[in-house]
């Protein structure tokens, strides 16, 4: 007999193992963010946490689903026959890593796991370091053509060799932050935390025995390619799907760029994503090197759904059979093309995604606006300071719910208004939902951000980035496309003027009036058929304004209530709609 | 409490979905009755008071000679996680009005962002209304207070009916002034209205969690004030003229004023009554270091407590919201013995976080309940007798095996026993997962410590938890599935006083000595008040720290100078390492006020003639089914032992006692099993 039941995971022990690997790495989490430094890390929480297998193979991974493959590129250059126990990898180079790391700011650690001499896992820490050097401080910025505009670049490394930590590595990447101290706080956070993974992956190996854990970790990957196959195949029939999506440009004069993707099913069941026809690379930085496991996995997101029973890992890539994409593409862009601002196609990306899922018929979210960010780094009582704020925006309305309003992404939390003021020369004087923003829709988009900031420094530099103010986010199934933000300087005043929108070298000085407006998401379904109650709530709220409840949605309200009478006589004349909106109704959007 | 050498007697009354339990207690003798009346939902107080005179009957004593009254409520609690409170309002700073609604711009790290849904707020932006103002980050008033324009705002509150107001305007935590005046006007234009001010709930930075603090509290106020208002009536009436004290999220009481003034502090007391409990029972049974699991019907709580010190923690939550306020420091997972058990579409077992809840409750309930839940695997495995609640309850064996055949075993393919007890197994996983949180995670080695399981399911656990973490020793408490009588009975009045602290301050001593100064006046005005006698007052200072740059702080005692030593060496224990480079710097102080109240010690047991089982049943181990001896919890008395298997049956709670572990009764009637 060749089975043997003492190595193979039941059902039972699959599930504590389960539940023993995300306690484990909520520990890990909790740790980073507990013991950081940066504001970055520890307020807005960029930072994510990953296991894998003896193999490198992701097995439970983030709900974030923008990671490719991690453990790859450590592997090229240290075969993983010769790792050690106590060997810590670090890396954040973006094109050795095929896309792994898509922004140098992103630092990977990564650690082997062994038992009995027996390599059984690998742990990984992530998050985004403050500042790394590079052309501005933060390290990102628009202006950056060039990925060594964009900071220090760290091909994979072994940082520590069996315990023994390279020290000189890490000086010299602290000599070439501008923020050395948090550089080194940050660090160590993260090794820390590597730390303990690697304590609580060992713990749980010796626990259940190496083998059921590799067992246990095959069958986490293996239930989720089945479920997410199984959807694929549901969502789509044999053909060939497609859809375009849009971002507005690079900041360096190249107009809208066009994500255009097609997905093939063919007779024999095999699903091919095609991205080669995407719009060439540009000089600015939004090129997003996309490493071919991130549509995968991003496509596993959405398919997953909110099942807590399920996790993220390889087994979203491994459901797609090709990925294709084309050398000199804003998606696979030739070293040394500049990346810092990928985020905003990233996030188009996803978004198109989801309208190959609605092409085919699914109920996938309307399109989302991408994340805003804004940097702004100055003097104040002469020491210099890098205030870098992420700004929420709306999401895409659902076949279930609204698009959510005013978030940024997974996991990635605001700085409160009382600590932004405290730590940094501005103060606020407005932070609230972007009336009107939101897509007309049965189900509205997300509403976006109003943030207005009074500089109180002496002297500083604005970056920013905010996309879809050409191009806004699409509506489906009759909904409308969300409305644009804007970014204006001394709004109201006769000093009024409008920022472009991705821009650096923006000079402001203390009283200056800083105002970002960021876009909602589509809507879905006609707006006619959103009940009049749900609207006078929004107009109540503030979300959406009387003038916009009566033309977009055809519902009148006098004072605080829904006039009835004008209300049925405006939605007896029912504008037609058609499958997709942006700016206006059209059957496909190229 | 100078009265108490005339009135020893306490009463502490827990009001049930089904039953009021009430346990009276003379302080002098150590003697303690118990009563049990139907619970009365639409007015609870009814049952308290008949409940209070039944027990009195048992002991023949009488009203006037209670000191004090004992009282642990849910109904904050409750009222928050139906979303049931009074209608409220939000007033806030001009310009600001969305805080709520966008809360941290998040969507939750194990969220899906295709799936997720951000969940209403207790008050929709319709009814948030901003007045002109404005304190800058260092207290200074930037613009001052328009009471017009809070005029303004209170006549909006008043046409759209709202029955309470929350307060909270930016900064308010440094410069409390205009928020104290927006407070005071409003209760002389809208009489009757309850308001709450967020500087009186949790004076401390962070605008979106002060503001969801402070609407909780204005969202109970009025239910809790009209029931502790009542209950003191009828107190009264019942010629008790003894103080009505509440439990709190921090472990300890407090008077009825204090509570009406912030309620929301009773929002996490639910399962701090019976950590308490465990507690005093550890102590009379000489364990200082206890882990203690609390598993009731839909969740289960673990706390662990060293040299008897309640540890605190303002990272709690209620429902959706966080809720930082001062609580026990605990972990509370969705594990019970109602929680369901099934197989998901990709063939995985989850249990949990489901609950068949009282209604219809577990399949061997036979009130209708078809699905698998973990008391149904222990029915299945012969681990509780044939009828709980003393014989009044007949549990039905053959829906529970058919529940967890169909929902189980056969989908998995699995024999019926291995189905239950992998059912079982997934549900202890979880616990330990939560034990090793408290624990391992913070530092200590479980094995140090007596594991007190408790709660209507807990003794059913506790050896199998134990055994997992290498913990050889269970401590079974007398009275398990009622242990926060116990805890009530043994609670001190209890009240934390905070104060943030600017980073150009957090460097001088002095100052910091100041402000302690000024929390320890806060401290004597709320002591005054409870009437706590000046020999019977104590005071902690204790200091909030990081490394310059962090977001989360470490509770360090404040000893002066050291504090930066004390924290390195907090935060090596803790994380793993420390930074000599960083730069410690003290965020928040905290005053632990605490006002010691005459002890009820646990009582003592008879002395007996020896364990005699009475009857035998058959449970299925892993290792294969043995006959394990039933006893009667109520005839063990001081120093019976036996060993297992063995099962003890109580009213309120079953302990399995697997082989290879000994039980041996204390002389305060904890029950002690030793194995591994």
């Amino acid at each position: 007999m060749d089975f043997h039941p003492a190595a193979i995971c039941n059902p039972v022990t699959l599930e504590i193992v389960r539940g023993a690997i995300r306690a484990a790495q909520a520990e890990m989490e909790a740790l980073i963010e507990r013991t950081a430094m940066s504001a970055f890390i520890r307020e807005k929480k960029d930072f994510y946490t990953a296991l894998f297998d003896a193999e490198g193979v992701m097995a439970v991974g983030s709900n974030v689903p923008v990671f490719g493959d991690i453990c790859g590129p450590v592997f090229a250059h240290f075969p993983k026959e010769t790792m050690r126990q106590g060997d810590l990898y670090w890396y954040n180079d973006c094109y050795g890593s095929k896309g792994a790391v898509s922004h140098s700011n992103d630092q990977v650690f990564l650690a082997p796991v062994f038992v009995d001499g027996a390599r059984v896992a690998f742990v990984m820490g992530w998050a985004h370091f403050a500042d790394i050097g590079g052309l501005r401080p933060g390290s990102i910025s628009p202006d950056a053509t060039e990925i060594f505009h964009e900071g220090v670049i760290i091909p994979p490394t072994r940082l520590i060799t069996a315990g023994v930590l390279n020290e000189a590595a890490l000086a010299i990447f602290y000599r070439n932050s501008r923020y050395p101290k948090l550089a080194q706080g940050d660090a160590r956070a993260l090794m820390a935390s590597v730390d303990l993974g690697v304590v609580r992956m060992r713990e749980i190996a010796q626990r259940f025995g190496a083998p059921v854990l590799a067992d246990a970790l095959r069958q986490l990957l293996a239930r989720t390619l089945e479920t997410v196959r199984a959807r694929l195949m549901e969502t789509f029939a044999v053909g060939t799907y497609r859809f375009t999506d849009r971002i507005d440009g690079d900041g360096h004069g190249s107009g809208t760029l066009r994500l255009r993707f097609a997905l093939t099913r063919t007779p024999e069941d095999r699903f091919i994503l095609d991205a080669t026809e995407t719009d060439d690379q540009s000089p600015g930085p939004v090129n997003f090197l996309m490493n071919r496991d991130v549509p995968g996995m991003a496509l596993g997101l959405y398919f997953l759904g909110g099942d807590p029973t399920q996790v993220v890992n390889a087994g979203g890539p491994r459901a797609l059979d090709e990925v294709l994409l084309r050398e000199g593409s804003l998606l696979a862009p030739r070293f040394p093309a500049a990346l810092g601002m990928r985020g905003l196609t990233m996030m188009r990306m996803l978004a198109a995604l989801n309208g190959l899922v609605s092409v085919a018929g699914g109920e996938a979210p309307a399109a989302h606006a991408a994340y805003v960010i804004m940097l702004l780094r100055g003097t104040t009582g002469g020491k210099p300071f890098l205030m870098s704020d992420g700004l929420g925006v709306g999401y895409g309305a659902r076949g279930f719910a609204d698009g959510i309003d005013g978030v940024y992404f997974v996991a990635q939390e605001n700085y409160p208004i009382e600590f932004l003021e405290l730590e940094y020369p501005i103060r606020l004087r407005h932070y609230a939902l972007h009336c009107d923003s939101g897509g007309p829709g049965r189900w509205r988009g997300g509403c976006g951000i109003i943030r207005e900031y009074e500089i109180l420094a002496e002297e500083s530099i604005l970056a920013v980035r905010l996309d879809g103010v050409e191009n806004p986010p699409w509506g489906a199934a009759g909904g409308q496309s969300g409305r644009p933000g804007r970014v204006m300087l001394n709004p109201g005043t006769p000093q009024e003027r409008t920022l472009r929108p991705l821009s650096d070298g923006n000079r402001l000085v203390r009283g200056d009036i800083l105002r970002i407006e960021t876009g909602g998401g589509g809507g879905r379904g006609h707006p006619f058929d959103r009940p009049a109650e749900a609207v006078l709530e929004d107009v109540l709220g503030g979300l959406v304004s009387a003038p916009a409840a009566a033309r977009d949605y055809g519902v009148v309200v006098a004072g605080r209530a829904v006039d009835a009478a004008a209300t049925a006589a405006l939605r007896a004349k029912r504008p037609e709609t058609r499958a997709f909106h942006r700016g206006s109704y059209a059957d496909v959007l190229d | 409490m100078s009265s108490t050498e005339a009135r020893p007697l306490s009463v502490a009354v827990d009001i049930g979905g089904t039953f009021t339990d009430i346990t009276l207690q003379d302080s002098e003798t150590g003697l303690a009755w118990t009563a049990k009346t139907p619970s009365t939902p639409h007015d609870p107080s009814i049952a308290f008071l008949t409940g209070v005179r039944l027990a009195l009957e048992v002991a023949a004593e009488s009203a006037s000679r209670i000191g004090r009254v004992l009282h642990g409520t849910t109904i904050a609690t409750n009222l928050i996680l139906e979303n049931k409170g009074a209608r409220t309002a939000l007033i806030t700073t001009a310009g600001f009005r969305h805080v709520l609604e966008i809360g941290r711009q998040d969507i939750p790290r194990r969220a899906n962002l295709h799936a997720w849904v951000k969940p209403a707020r207790p008050v929709p932006p319709s009814r948030v209304f901003e007045v002109v103002e404005r304190i800058g980050a260092d207290g200074a008033v930037l613009t001052p207070l328009d009471e017009a324009s809070v005029l303004a705002a209170a006549e909006a509150c008043r046409e759209s009916g709202v029955a309470a107001i929350a307060v909270c305007l930016l900064h308010a935590f440094t410069a409390p002034a205009h928020e104290q005046r927006v407070a005071e006007m409003l209760r002389a234009a809208l009489p009757g209205v309850a308001i709450t001010a967020s500087v009186d709930v949790l004076p401390v930075v962070r605008e979106y969690e002060r503001s969801l603090a402070a609407i909780l509290n204005a969202q109970v106020m009025p239910a809790v004030s009209t029931y502790v208002a009542r209950l003191e009536e009828r107190l009264v009436e019942a010629g008790i003229a003894a103080p009505l004290l509440l439990m709190k999220s921090n472990g300890g009481v407090a008077g009825a004023a204090s509570i009406r003034r912030a309620p929301a502090v009773t929002a996490l007391s639910g399962p701090a009554a019976g950590v308490v409990g465990a507690r005093a029972v550890a102590e009379a049974a000489g364990v200082p270091n206890i882990l203690t699991v609390d598993i009731g019907g839909t969740s289960a709580d673990i706390c662990l407590m060293r040299g008897g010190a309640l540890q605190l923690t303002q990272r709690g939550s209620v429902g959706d919201w966080p809720l930082p306020l001062p609580m026990m420091d605990m972990v509370t997972i969705g594990a019970g013995g109602g929680s369901l058990a099934r197989v998901t579409r990709e063939g995985a077992l989850a249990v949990g976080p489901e609950s068949a809840g009282a209604n219809p409750g577990p399949a061997c309930y036979g009130r209708g309940g078809t699905r698998a839940t973990v008391t149904d695997a222990h029915v299945v495995l012969g681990h509780l007798p044939a009828a709980l609640l003393g014989g009044r309850m007949a549990l039905d064996v053959a829906a529970a095996a058919q529940a967890v055949q169909r929902e189980v075993a056969t989908p998995l393919g699995l024999g019926l026993y291995e189905a239950a007890r992998g059912i079982l197994a997934v549900v202890d996983s979880n616990m330990v997962g939560a034990l090793r949180v408290v624990s391992v995670e913070r530092g200590h080695d479980p094995r140090d410590f007596a594991l007190v399981p408790f709660g209507g399911a807990g003794p059913l656990h506790g050896c199998a938890l134990a055994a997992m973490l290498g913990i050889t020793r269970v401590l079974v408490p007398p009275a398990p599935g009622v242990l926060c009588a116990q805890g009530l009975l043994s609670a001190d009045m209890r009240a934390e006083f905070s104060r943030s602290i600017l980073p150009a301050q957090a460097g001088d001593p002095a100052l910091i000595d100041a402000a302690f100064v000024a929390l320890e006046a806060e401290a004597e005005a709320w002591f005054a008040e409870e009437g706590v006698a000046p020999e019977a007052r104590s005071t902690t200072p204790t200091v909030l720290m990081r490394y310059a740059g962090q977001g989360a702080e470490l509770p360090v005692p404040w000893r002066g100078e050291d504090a930066a030593a004390d924290f390195a060496a907090a935060h090596r224990a803790l994380y793993g390492f420390d930074l000599p480079e960083g730069r410690a710097e003290i965020v928040t102080l905290r005053l632990e006020a605490v006002g010691a109240l005459p002890p009820n010690p646990v009582p003592f047991l008879a002395a007996g003639v020896g364990a005699r089982p009475t009857g035998t049943q058959t449970v299925h181990f892993e290792a294969g089914p043995a006959e394990a001896a039933l006893f009667d919890r109520a005839s063990l008395s001081s120093g019976d032992c036996f060993v297992g298997p063995a099962i003890v049956t109580q009213l309120d709670a079953t302990t399995l006692v697997p082989p290879g572990w000994t039980a041996e009764v204390l002389p305060r009637g904890a029950m002690l099993l030793i194995g591994g």
